[in-house]
Parts: C-alpha cells; sequence; structure tokens
C-alpha cells in the first residue's frame, strides 16, 4: 500500500510477474515479439535487395533492422513487466514504425510508394518516449514538439511524396502530382528544417524538464535524457548532412552513428531500470552496515536518503494510542495531502505498522526498493519509534501542563474579576452610605462611634479584599500589560525599587502573568529576607525571549529549593519552556533571573 | 461641606456599577455637590459632558467600552474642559503611573469618596 499526491503509482504497474497475467496477454506479447521479428527481416530483405542507386551497404542494413529490433524487444519488455506504463508500448511501436522506412528501399513502386508516404512515423513515436517514465509526457513544451513531429511525419511528409520524383534505380512514385512541378527541392528544404528545429526544441524541452527534476527523478531519467538527446542531436546533424553533401561515403557514416544513437534508447532505457537495480542493491548493502548500531535518528534518515537516492526522504512515527504520526522530535507530522507532491510508503514489522517513509513520487516507480529499504531498517524505525513515541509523550506533557496553568490563571482572573464586580463594588457602596448616614448623625450622638467603627471596619476589609484580588490576578497586568504592572509592583514594595527595563510591547498572557509573579515573589522575598537597600528589576524581549531579572544588594545566600514560592514559579515558567535561576551567593546579594520564550 | 446643594459645583458620576452611581450622587449630594448626571459608560458619559457642560466628572477608571484614562484624556481634550477625578475601588498604588499621566485633577479610591475629597484635589 502506497500513497501518493502526483500520479498514480499503482501496485500493480510493478507487482506483476509473468505468472499473473493472463496466457493471452503472453500470447500477445509472444506474437508481437514475432511480428517483429518477421517485420525486421522483411526491411532487412528489402534493403538487400534493393536495386537502387543509393541503397544501404549490408552492414548498415543489418544495424538498422537491429535498431528496430531493440526496440521492439525492449518496449516489450517493459509493457510486460509495466502493463499499464504505456512507455512500453509506445516504445514497441517505434520498433515496428521504424521497419516502415525501408519500404522505400523496395523496387516495387507500391511498396516504393508507401515507404514515401510512411517512413517517418518512427520519428514522433520515438519524440514520444518523452513520457518516459510516467507513461504521460508531462510538460507543455515537450507536448508542442511531439505535436509538431506528428504533422512534420504525416502532413510534411506526404506533401513531399506527393512531388517527389524517383531518382535513378527508384521504382515509379505512384502518388506523384503531375511532374512534381520543380517543388521537391523546395518541399525538401522545408521537411528537413522543420525536423532539425524539432529536433533542437525536444532537446531545449528535456533540458528544461530535467533542471527542474529531483534528484531520484534524474538518477531515473539520466539514461533515457541522454540516450534522446544524443538520438535527437544526430537526427539533426544527419539531416543537414544528408542535405549538404552528396558523398554517399559521408552520408552512410553519420547513418551509421545516427542508428547507433537511436539504438541508444532502447538500451537506455534498459540500462535505467537495471541502473535503479544496482544502485538499490548496493545503496541497501551500505544501509545495513550503517543501521548495524543503534542509530541517532538523524543518521537513520540520512541512511535510508542516501539507500534510496532522495534527499528529500523523511520519517515519520507511528504512535498507536494516539492514532496518529509523530516526527522524531514528538510533533505531530501528518500523512501528506493530495497535490503536495509527496509521496509515502508505510513501514511495518512484524505486522505492526511502525513508521512511514515520506519521499519524492519519482520513488513510487520502485517500490520494491522503497518497501526493502524500510523492510531493512525496520528494526532500526522501531527503536526510534520508541523513542519518537516518548517525545510525544513530553511534548504533550509540557502542552497539558502549560494549558492547566492557563486554565488556573482563566479561572484566577475570572475570580478576580467576580471579586471586583460583585463583592468590592457592594462593600464600597455600603461605605458610601455608612459615610451618609454619618452625615446625618450627630458627632454627640451614640450612634455616631458606632457608625465610625463600622467604617474603620469596612476599610480594613476592603484592604484586605484588594491583597486578595491582587494576588489572584492584577487587573491592570491583564488590562495593559508590564508597562503598566510593573511600575505599580514597584511602587508598592517597601524595598526602593528602579525600573530598569519594561518590555514596551504587549507579550502573551501566559508569559506576563508568569513575569509578573517572578518580580512580585523576589520582590517579597527581597523585603523579607534580603536585608537589602535596593533593588533592580528589569523584564526586556530578547531574540524572541522575555528575560526576567531581579537582582539586590541584599545579605544573598537564597535557597531556591527553601521557599515554594520560588519553587512554584520554576514550575510556572517551565511550563513555558522557560528556565528559572536563582544566584545568591553569601553576602554577594540576589539576582533572580527567568528566560521565557514569546510564541509570537 | 455646605448644607446647600450646588454650593460646591455640578459634577457628572460615570461608572459602570448602578449601585456606585447612586450612593455617590446621594453622598456629594448632601456633601453640597449638585449632580448633574450620571452615565454608565465612556460614550455615554462623553454625549453628557458635553451636554451638561459640569464643573466635575467623577470617572470610573474602568468601564465597559474603554478605560477611563482615555475618556479623561478625551474629556481634557475639549474646549474649556470639565475637571476630572478618576475613581477606582482599586487603590491609586494598583493603577501605577496612568493617573498621573491621564491629565486628570486627581484620584480617589472609591469608598474614600466624599465632598471633601474632591475639594481637596480641586483646590
Amino acid at each position: 500500500m502506497s500513497g501518493s499526491a502526483e500520479t498514480a503509482p499503482a501496485a500493480g504497474a510493478t507487482a506483476v510477474d509473468g505468472g499473473s497475467i493472463g496466457a493471452g496477454w503472453r500470447g500477445a506479447m509472444l506474437a508481437l515479439g514475432l511480428a517483429g521479428l518477421a517485420a525486421g527481416l522483411v526491411a532487412l530483405a528489402l534493403e538487400l535487395a534493393s536495386d537502387q542507386d543509393d541503397a544501404l551497404p549490408t552492414g548498415l542494413a543489418v544495424l538498422s533492422s537491429v535498431v528496430g529490433w531493440a526496440f521492439v524487444g525492449v518496449g516489450l519488455f517493459a509493457w510486460w513487466r509495466r502493463p499499464d506504463n504505456r512507455v512500453g508500448a509506445i516504445m514497441t511501436a517505434t520498433g515496428f514504425a521504424w521497419f516502415l522506412h525501408s519500404l522505400v528501399a523496395a523496387n516495387s513502386a507500391p511498396v516504393f510508394t508507401a515507404g514515401l508516404v510512411l517512413q517517418n512515423l518512427a520519428i514522433p513515436l520515438a519524440f514520444s518516449l518523452t513520457a518516459f517514465p510516467t507513461g504521460r509526457i508531462p510538460t507543455r513544451p515537450e507536448r508542442l514538439v511531439v505535436a509538431g513531429a506528428w504533422v512534420w511525419a504525416t502532413l510534411l511528409t506526404l506533401a513531399l511524396a506527393l512531388v517527389t520524383v524517383p531518382g535513378p534505380g527508384e521504382p515509379e512514385n505512384l502518388v506523384l502530382v503531375g511532374d512534381g512541378g520543380g517543388l521537391e527541392s523546395t518541399f525538401r528544404v522545408i521537411h528537413e528544417s522543420v525536423i532539425i528545429a524539432l529536433a533542437v526544441a525536444l532537446i531545449g524541452a528535456l533540458g528544461a524538464r530535467w533542471r527542474t527534476s529531483s534528484a531520484p527523478q534524474r538518477r531515473e531519467l539520466a539514461p533515457v535524457f541522454g540516450a534522446g538527446a544524443a538520438a535527437a542531436a544526430m537526427l539533426a546533424i544527419l539531416t543537414l548532412v544528408d542535405a549538404t553533401t552528396d558523398s554517399t561515403a559521408a552520408s552512410n557514416t553519420f547513418r551509421a552513428l545516427t542508428f547507433l544513437a537511436v539504438a541508444g534508447l532502447p538500451f537506455g532505457f534498459l540500462a535505467g531500470l537495471v541502473r535503479a537495480r544496482v544502485v538499490a542493491g548496493r545503496g541497501m548493502t551500505t544501509l545495513v552496515q550503517r543501521l548495524g548500531d543503534v542509530p541517532a535518528p538523524g543518521v537513520l534518515r540520512d541512511a535510508l536518503a542516501d539507500a534510496l537516492g532522495d534527499p528529500s526522504l523523511d520519517i515519520a512515527y507511528w504512535v498507536p494510542e494516539a492514532a496518529e504520526y509523530v516526527d522524531a522530535q514528538g510533533r505531530p507530522s501528518p500523512l501528506p495531502g493530495p497535490g503536495s507532491g509527496r509521496s509515502w510508503t508505510p513501514v511495518e514489522r512484524e505486522g505492526r505498522r511502525v513508521a512511514v517513509l515520506f519521499h519524492d513520487p519519482a520513488l513510487d516507480r520502485d517500490p520494491e526498493a522503497v518497501r526493502a529499504a524500510g523492510a531493512a531498517a525496520a528494526l532500526a524505525l522501531e527503536n526510534a519509534r520508541l523513542d519518537a513515541e516518548l517525545r510525544r509523550r513530553v511534548v504533550d506533557l509540557r502542552e497539558s501542563r502549560a494549558r492547566i496553568i492557563a486554565a488556573g490563571d482563566a479561572e484566577r482572573r475570572r475570580m478576580e474579576r467576580n471579586l471586583h464586580d460583585g463583592a468590592q463594588q457592594r462593600l464600597v457602596g455600603l461605605a458610601l452610605s455608612l459615610r451618609l448616614a454619618r452625615r446625618h448623625v450627630g458627632d454627640g450622638s451614640p450612634a455616631a462611634p458606632l457608625l465610625d467603627d463600622a467604617a474603620d471596619e469596612l476599610a480594613e476589609t476592603l484592604a484586605e479584599l484588594r491583597e486578595l484580588a491582587r494576588g489572584l490576578h492584577p487587573a491592570l497586568l491583564s488590562e495593559r500589560g508590564l508597562d503598566a504592572a510593573l511600575p505599580a509592583l514597584a511602587g508598592r514594595s517597601t524595598v526602593p525599587v528602579s525600573l530598569v527595563a519594561t518590555p514596551g510591547e504587549r507579550l502573551p498572557p501566559s508569559v506576563e502573568t508568569a513575569a509578573y509573579f517572578v518580580v512580585a515573589e523576589a520582590l517579597t522575598n527581597v523585603a523579607k529576607y534580603a536585608n537589602a537597600s535596593r533593588a533592580e528589576v528589569s523584564v526586556a524581549r530578547e531574540n524572541g525571549r522575555a528575560v526576567v531579572e531581579v537582582r539586590d544588594d541584599g545579605v544573598g545566600g537564597a535557597d531556591p529549593a527553601a521557599g515554594s514560592g520560588l519553587r512554584g514559579l520554576a514550575d510556572r515558567v517551565g511550563a513555558l519552556d522557560g528556565r528559572l535561576e536563582v544566584r545568591s551567593p553569601a553576602g554577594g546579594g540576589t539576582v533572580v533571573r527567568a528566560e521565557i520564550p514569546c510564541a509570537s | 461641606m455646605g448644607d446647600h446643594p450646588g454650593v460646591a459645583g455640578t459634577v457628572l458620576i460615570v461608572d459602570d456599577h448602578a449601585g456606585f452611581r447612586r450612593s455617590a450622587s446621594r453622598l456629594l449630594e448632601a456633601d453640597g455637590w449638585e449632580v448633574v448626571g450620571v452615565a454608565a459608560d465612556g460614550a455615554e458619559g462623553m454625549r453628557a459632558a458635553r451636554r451638561l457642560r459640569p464643573r466635575l466628572v467623577v470617572l470610573d477608571v474602568h468601564l465597559p467600552d474603554g478605560d477611563g484614562f482615555e475618556v479623561a484624556a478625551r474629556l481634557l481634550a475639549e474646549p474649556d474642559p470639565p475637571r476630572v477625578v478618576l475613581v477606582s475601588s482599586h487603590e491609586l498604588g494598583d493603577l501605577g503611573e496612568l493617573v498621573r499621566r491621564s491629565g486628570a485633577a486627581g484620584f480617589v479610591t472609591k469608598a474614600q469618596l466624599s465632598g471633601p475629597a474632591l475639594e481637596a484635589l480641586l483646590a
């Protein structure tokens, strides 16, 4: 089971072996093979029996048939291996079409004439091999070049045939219109110019696709593109040579070179298949060696990337309890969606899901290699999976700790607000009413001292309530941030405090709250224990972290482990992925320093 | 201090708590102020101040539609502005520098509000 976001890789494309294919299919393949053999022999016979002045020498005639057979043979092999990929079929058709150009060597007028019309059909078919490796021609320039080649091989070739006056020793051209009107040389120049232009355009289009290909794609494309570009170049050169020289020897030399270059296409295709296997095999050996010891997660990824020749390869590990994939750091790593241009292959070990490899879609055409690499690395992946699962739990715990603190903060803020809007307001109203009542009671009245006592009592109560609300959550902090809340905090301290720096901007609420309480607790400790004459507070944003520092010139010797206040703050800061440290050498003052990452 | 309403001057009370508006009005009337209006939020307070042109606006620092410091700044930017005294159930120390920077004539903790307290700030 393999997923792809780009082209359908289809397990069927590669899981096929001879046995799973019906006998009818195999028979058809065999019949096509025999037909190809026969067609090549007929072509060879036509060439050798030709009475024409420029008939091919025996060696070239044999080479020509060998080229056609190579296309048919390799094409059928590829077709048989991957029946739903059209490249094999195209290559087979190219082979058959190749033999058609030998028709012009015939001594019979009808066969010769058919050759004039059909001789170039192999060219657009060969151009269509740009559909390698997916079976679809991927880019617009390539499609245009192929379409141009079809127009050239059919319409332009037909037009040329209609005006071609047979040369010495050639049979009659049955489709010659009149005497050709002397158009043959003009038509021939056009015909030759167009195919040279198309060959050059094909090379350009292949180059453009090469530049945008990934490393695994290039590894796959290299032999076929190399051979294709060489064949196209030779085709252009041969056409040029044919057009500009009358020397049969020169022409035949270039013809031989062109035949060899064209023959390179099927063999390049074959080499590509074999090379992928060899590279995969060698990569696998190295992979197994590299995984000998317990590898670090990064090493494991690199080893797999090297073995499969895909630098973009990534690993995600399966966490059954959460039913999700995570990366090596334990962060969620979802499968790539459609259109992401990425593919993935799961790795199982003893029937259980272990990991998934995210890779280039080019590897989908060799899923056995990906699966083999996954299988070779399965044990190492299982170990790394346990590690990732643990990290995920750590991530989870850290997040839940932060959530708990945030929820606690929200609850405290809510309580503070309720206190402020409820009890506090009612008591304020009561205080004002008492004062009003006192206005109406003369100083001599026995009720006067009672009302005064009640007013004092109420003032105390309100003061205590304010203290309680402040401890729950300072309203000023949530409304105005540290820039407003820190001066208020410094102002209430019994030890003179100089506020050296404030952030100058709002920070995330949880960071502001933590920073505020660090300063508040530190200043409380300064007042209670430090015997200091002054203290300095600074809260600043540095490199995405809020850095909180409270220092005093007191007696030092504070033990952060002893007071529950500072330890609680260390927990709060830790929940935000920050650090709290206390430096308090005896007699050297105390520095409380917290660093808290600011998410935004 | 006076026993006659209107002696000390006109006052507008802006606070979102109806209970406070009521008891503050009664107390300030008793202390000789003429309470010309009350408002429950900043926008209403601005409109009332323009219409009633009180001598003094008693303004809560915490309002449903913003905070009193901003309303104070806007009030004081008006032509021939009223005096402004900020009130809160918090203490002055809980508000840091904000009161001083607001340009208001002063601050009274709500529970300490009285005619004489206001007059001391305005003197």
